[in-house]
């Protein structure tokens, strides 16, 4: 199992793009990754460990769950994002707060007043269908909102992959721009959530 | 999930829920919020302009239990205290007394932002008529 091996011997902490042998950019090839993935996991199958040494199938084991760790978050748009801005330092749990800009959480502050309303209007028993249609007009828009956050997510991600090669003032303003589509996301997701809670109860 | 107590007494009957006239020059408005959780809370305060004294505070706050818990219980402190006093109110301080878990600790932080936010914009509006002397101080 020299193959095996040589991977688990080097101490280095590999972060996911590197494990599966990827520059940092934010498309991948889907397909391609899969087939990295189911291959790097057969190598380190408990299997091909049998007659290792302990200390091997430790190492092996320990590799195998980084791998799946790595897979399951390149292979989310959104987790691959957070997780590029965590290792490239933008965004760090616990660390740096994040901050979001006054407008949106006026908006978000809006729009969770308006879903309050409906949520009260139907607490006082007011005509139910006329409500369902109203909470149905609010998800249909945080739908909307959604899907052009994602557009937008999409082409910052788009540059980021160009600016690979820039200088790192450029990255980092597209880093910053990242962060802050991430950060309205996780709002407008939330409404989305809480929309379709208030829909089923109806 | 396992509140506290007294988080389930500030989400069951929250103090001072509500709003003031954000127009007017003597109250503050700070709306913070977080977003990896989608949090959002506004708190807001009138202040004396010559006391000093917060004499009425307000919040309204989308979020957990905690979230909610912090920022109710951080109108009822403000209230009756001066801006200084209230500047100085931690967030490990409503950590203490609502018993908050570690993973609900940034609720208690957005709760001394709202606080540090609106004590800033009520500083904002009265920023023209603060002696130069005072504001050097700040």
């Amino acid at each position: 199992m020299s193959t095996a091996t040589t991977s688990t011997n080097s101490e280095k902490v590999l972060d996911y793009f590197a494990i599966f042998g990827v520059p940092r950019k934010l498309w991948i090839e889907m397909s391609e990754l899969e087939q990295k993935f189911l291959q790097m996991s057969w190598k380190l199958h408990p299997d091909n460990f049998v007659n290792a040494t302990e200390q091997e199938r430790e190492l092996s084991l320990k590799r195998s769950s980084e791998l799946n760790d790595a897979y399951r978050t390149l292979r989310d748009p959104i987790a691959r994002v957070e997780y590029l801005l965590g290792i490239e330092g933008e965004r760090k749990e616990g660390e740096k707060k994040q901050q979001a800009p006054p407008e949106l959480l006026e908006e978000v502050f809006e729009l969770n007043e308006s879903l309050e309303e409906l949520r009260e209007a139907r607490a006082s028993g007011q005509d139910l269908t006329g409500l369902q249609a109203r909470l149905e007009t609010a998800e249909k828009s945080f739908q909307e909102k959604l899907g052009e956050v994602d557009a937008e997510l999409q082409s910052a991600a788009r540059e980021w992959d160009a600016t690979l090669t820039v200088d790192s003032a450029a990255r980092k303003k597209v880093m910053a721009r990242l962060n802050e589509l991430l950060n309205r996301r996780s709002y407008i997701r939330n409404l989305v959530t809480n929309v379709a809670k208030e829909l089923g109860e109806v | 999930m396992a509140y506290s107590e007294k988080v389930v007494d500030h989400y069951n009957n929250p103090r001072n829920v509500g709003s003031l006239p954000k127009e007017d020059p003597n109250v503050g408005t700070g709306l913070v919020g977080a977003p990896e959780c989608g949090d959002v809370m506004k708190l807001q305060m009138k202040i004396n302009p010559e006391t000093q004294v917060i004499e009425e505070a307000k919040f309204k706050t989308f979020g957990c239990g905690s979230a909610i818990a912090s920022s109710s219980l951080a109108t009822e402190w403000v209230k009756g205290k001066t801006v200084e006093e209230a500047l100085s109110i931690k967030n490990t301080d409503i950590v203490r007394e609502l018993s908050l878990p570690p993973v609900k600790i940034h609720c208690s932080v957005l709760a001394e932002d709202a606080i540090k936010a609106a004590i800033g914009d009520w500083k904002k509006k009265h920023g023209a008529e603060v002696p130069a002397t005072e504001k050097a101080s700040h």
